[in-house]
């Protein structure tokens, strides 16, 4: 009487499986366990194992719906992520002062405190503050140096003063309406709660200057609160002072001076969605609700802004914690997720893997939307405009982007076509940042695509002045497959993703060309190689290899490494070690020729080449080999 | 004996190959210049087992924390993080920030990679962690009453006996267990594994009903469960696959 008593007290699946569970070999258990782990990500549950232990249980059936499975997709992403570590650190740097809103406060005119948004580097029509904040010291009692801190104490501002310079706005970042302007009513944290914690304001944002008053609308220099979608280039026929002469209107920092830009374009029209913007015109701001600009906490160099997930190897909305952290910060995590989700939907779709670097679609949330259509815009050209570049040729064209707004960061989107300069993530912003030179960009893609290394043989390095690197002795060795690869790079500028189109850039310039390469120009030093200048040559730097490379762009290299016969091998390599747990060895051969056959014939689909490796015998077999006889020699 | 067994399997493998010849094999596949380790002092008669080493596959860090959050009762790292620190706040379980690289966990913004062996940070870690989900478990699905439904438990998916239990009482009661962390049933197990953790239950309950025991937060019986699952969580065989 006491077993059944015992049996109606252990879970029931348990004892539902126990009279066929012995149909089970411990073998098949393990196997079972090792696809649970590799396939879905996690153990296999009990009821999984009641239904695995069912003489009628279809292995196979179960396989295929676990190869469509998350745990799947991540699994595949988590191979590659793996070998391309693709996040950037806070050592890359991201705080472009034309997207950048800075914030000082000032007392209002009845001596409360209050905060002022504006943008470091903004050109103001009004002498006294162009290029610096909108009050003088005479108005508000302090000037400020560039990195913000602050001189002299503060004075309540003049009514008027506060009229005349700043205009009060409902922002985006605390309207989901704020496209309604004054109108918006959908307040964060009140109507409006962001639907995932991956997005969050710093409490900072959410208090006014007195740290009491919940913020519902932010006070804001006017030149940055302009709505104008171009501007005309500000000239202002100042004359640099005399060395040692004071700063006019008790300033910190020097009155902005007209360069070479403004002194040839005077007057003539400049969009304002890119870098020339800030520094060229005064009508050009941040737009509808701010919307082309990034809010942040304080006056400093970067400053809190936004609430992260940290620790999202489970999954951005499964954080192992959260963190108050930078402007900066936020725009790297979305750069990860994009390539994040990018790799899980080729694993999910089953997509030809080569798409990889190849591919023209991509994935993009709301914020990813926010950045490529304002931020990496606006980040674009730096000196380019010394040759007319002022209106990007993007990587990524914004026209191509769905509609979504900054706040929708829970909704990704599938963008089918970046444009003709898309290269799967080759040309995404946390490839371009992580690998920031045209030489590590190359050699990444190198070691993880074609499952090769530059690896110098014993040679000698003799001194020499040979600037090729492709002949110089011992050099060579490497570089002779190296620099061609990353000639390929020439056109996307180093630790950024601003691109270089040939016709502005052409890859060897006939403009700078100079006998005497000490004598090239400064515009022609920052984008041609004074070493590969001469009075027949002025080459793009890291064109010199290949011109015909940089030309084709990274999407070149993307479709030269696809069609390498390296590449299905090398996939098949990277995927096997991974799913036996080690390295391949020569016995392994026939296996690897088998998986790369299957990968080929199905047209690079990762998801055959998976289903073939985890029944060959190597993978069956690899949780249980040496253990029998670990487990043996601790018996005796 | 058992050492000096296994040492003597070691070597064996270790002679199966010629060492030196393997290594100037792999430096030609590779290209790398390559010094015969037999040339280097010391190492003239020094026996090298160069074989690649076939084993237990770690689990990826990932798949331990969400097998770790599963068995919690499928709750989110911070939900999971927030019970396991319980009223003991960091004395039994700091954050997941503090563990995850001792998992193993890579780092791509700081190009750390993954942990794919064992270490002893990785070992102490999980048996830290692997004590707060047991202790949790045994609070929430032993030591409540009335006991949560026997569905919804997680760990210890059985009722417990009234008195103490018999090897077959346990028996069938640890089996639970076991294919929950452990992936099938125990009597499949290569070794002892029911009677040993039988002994292990049994130990624990003596030592928590031994006059001048200190002082617990279980019954000595849940303190035996607990000590099973401690035993689960920590088995090689739950970390690896």
């Amino acid at each position: 009487m006491r077993r059944p008593l015992l049996a109606a007290s252990v879970l029931a699946v348990t004892l539902a499986a126990s009279s066929a569970d012995a149909a089970r070999t411990l073998t098949e258990y393990r196997y079972f366990r090792a696809l649970t782990v590799d396939l879905a990500g996690r153990l296999p549950t009990r009821a999984e194992l009641v239904a695995f232990e069912k003489p009628d249980f279809d292995l196979e059936k179960w396989i295929d719906t676990q190869l469509t499975s998350k745990g799947y997709a991540d699994r595949i992403r988590r191979t590659y992520m793996d070998l391309l570590r693709l996040d950037v650190g806070a050592t890359f740097a991201f705080r472009p002062n034309a997207t950048m809103l800075r914030r000082q406060t000032i007392l209002d005119p009845t001596g409360k405190k209050i905060h002022v948004y504006y943008r470091n580097g903004q050109r103001r029509a009004r002498e006294a503050t162009d290029g610096a904040f909108c009050f003088t010291r005479a108005e508000i009692g302090v000037a400020f140096f560039a990195n913000g801190t602050v001189d002299g104490t503060l004075k309540n501002v003049d009514a008027a003063a506060l009229a005349a310079n700043t205009v009060s706005i409902k922002p985006w970042w605390l309207y989901k309406d704020y496209k309604s302007g004054a109108a918006a009513k959908d307040l964060y944290g009140k109507t409006f709660m962001p639907a995932d914690s991956a997005w969050q304001l710093a409490p900072e944002l959410l208090k006014d200057g007195d740290g009491v008053t919940d913020t519902d609308e932010i006070r804001v220099c006017k030149e940055e609160a302009s709505t104008a979608e171009s501007g005309t280039v500000f000239w202002t026929g100042r004359k640099a002072l005399p060395a040692g002469s004071p700063l006019p209107y008790e300033r910190l920092t020097a009155l902005p001076l007209d360069d070479a830009y403004a002194n040839a374009n005077k007057g003539k029209s400049v969009a304002c969605d890119h870098a020339t913007a800030i520094t060229h015109t005064t009508e050009c701001g941040c737009g509808v609700g701010l919307e082309r600009c990034m809010p942040s906490a304080g006056n400093g160099v970067e400053n809190v802004a936004f609430v992260l997930p940290a620790g999202t190897m489970l999954g951005i909305d499964r954080p192992t914690s959260v963190e108050k952290t930078t402007q900066g910060s936020w725009n790297r995590q979305w750069w990860a997720q994009e390539a994040v989700r990018y790799l899980e939907l080729i694993a999910r779709e089953d997509r030809d893997f080569r798409e990889v670097l190849t591919g023209k679609s991509t994935v993009v949330n709301g914020p990813l939307a926010q950045f490529y259509k304002y931020q990496a815009p606006a980040t674009c050209c730096g000196n380019g405009w010394q040759f007319g570049y002022n209106k990007p040729e993007s990587l990524f064209d914004p026209s191509k982007l769905p509609v979504l707004l900054p706040h929708d960061s829970a909704n990704w989107k599938v963008v089918p076509d970046r444009g003709p300069n898309a290269a799967g993530i080759l040309t995404m912003p946390v490839f371009l940042t992580k690998y920031g030179t045209r030489r590590g960009r190359a050699h990444v893609l190198y070691n993880v695509f074609q499952c090769r290394q530059f690896i110098a043989e014993d040679v000698k390095l003799e001194p020499s002045t040979e600037p090729d690197l492709t002949k110089r002795a011992g050099c060579a060795t490497c570089h002779a497959s190296l620099e061609p690869m990353s000639a390929y790079f020439s056109r996307v500028s180093e630790s950024d993703w601003t691109f270089l189109p040939k016709t502005m850039f052409p890859s060897d310039n006939t403009t700078c060309r100079n006998a005497d390469p000490k004598k090239m120009s400064g515009q022609c030093r920052n984008f041609y190689d004074p070493a590969f200048t001469s009075a027949a040559h002025s080459y793009l730097r890291g064109a010199y290899a290949s011109a015909a490379n940089a030309d084709a762009g990274p999407a070149g290299l993307g479709k030269q490494i696809a069609e390498s016969p390296d590449f299905a091998r090398c996939v098949v390599s990277n995927m096997a070690s991974s799913f036996l747990g080690r390295g391949l060895n020569a016995d392994d051969a026939a296996m690897v020729a088998r998986l790369e056959g299957t990968f080929v014939d199905s047209g690079f689909k990762m998801r055959s080449l998976v289903k073939v490796l985890i029944h060959e015998s190597a993978y069956k077999s690899a949780n249980n080999l040496k253990s029998d006889a670990w487990r043996a020699a601790e018996e005796k | 004996m058992k050492r000096l067994t296994l040492a003597a399997m070691v070597m064996l493998a270790a002679c199966a190959k010629d060492p030196d010849r393997d290594a100037a094999e792999e430096a030609k596949n590779n290209g790398v210049p390559s010094t015969p380790a037999s040339d280097l002092p010391g190492h003239g008669s020094l026996a090298q087992d160069n074989t690649t080493k076939e084993g237990p596959r770690l689990l990826p860090a990932e798949v331990y924390i969400q097998a770790y959050l599963d068995i919690f009762g499928g709750l989110s790292p911070l939900a999971a993080e927030l019970a396991s620190r319980g009223k003991e706040g960091s004395a039994l379980f700091d954050t997941w920030r503090d563990y995850l690289a001792s998992l193993g966990m890579p780092d791509y913004e700081k190009d750390i990679s993954r942990v794919t062996q064992t270490n002893a940070m990785m070992l102490a870690t999980f048996e830290r962690v692997g004590i707060a989900l047991c202790d949790r478990a045994a609070e929430r699905e032993l030591d409540t009453t009335p006991r949560p439904a026997l569905a919804t438990r997680t760990v210890f998916g059985f009722e417990p006996t009234a008195a103490a239990p018999t090897e077959a009482e346990f028996a069938e009661r640890f089996d639970v267990m076991h294919r929950t962390f452990i992936g099938y049933p125990a009597k499949l197990a290569e070794t002892p594994r029911t009677a040993r953790f039988f002994e292990l239950y049994k130990s624990v309950v003596a030592k928590h009903t031994e006059k001048g025991a200190p002082a617990s937060g279980l019954t000595p019986a849940n303190a035996g469960w607990a000590a099973v699952c401690y035993g689960l969580v920590r088995h090689p065989e739950f970390h690896t696959y």
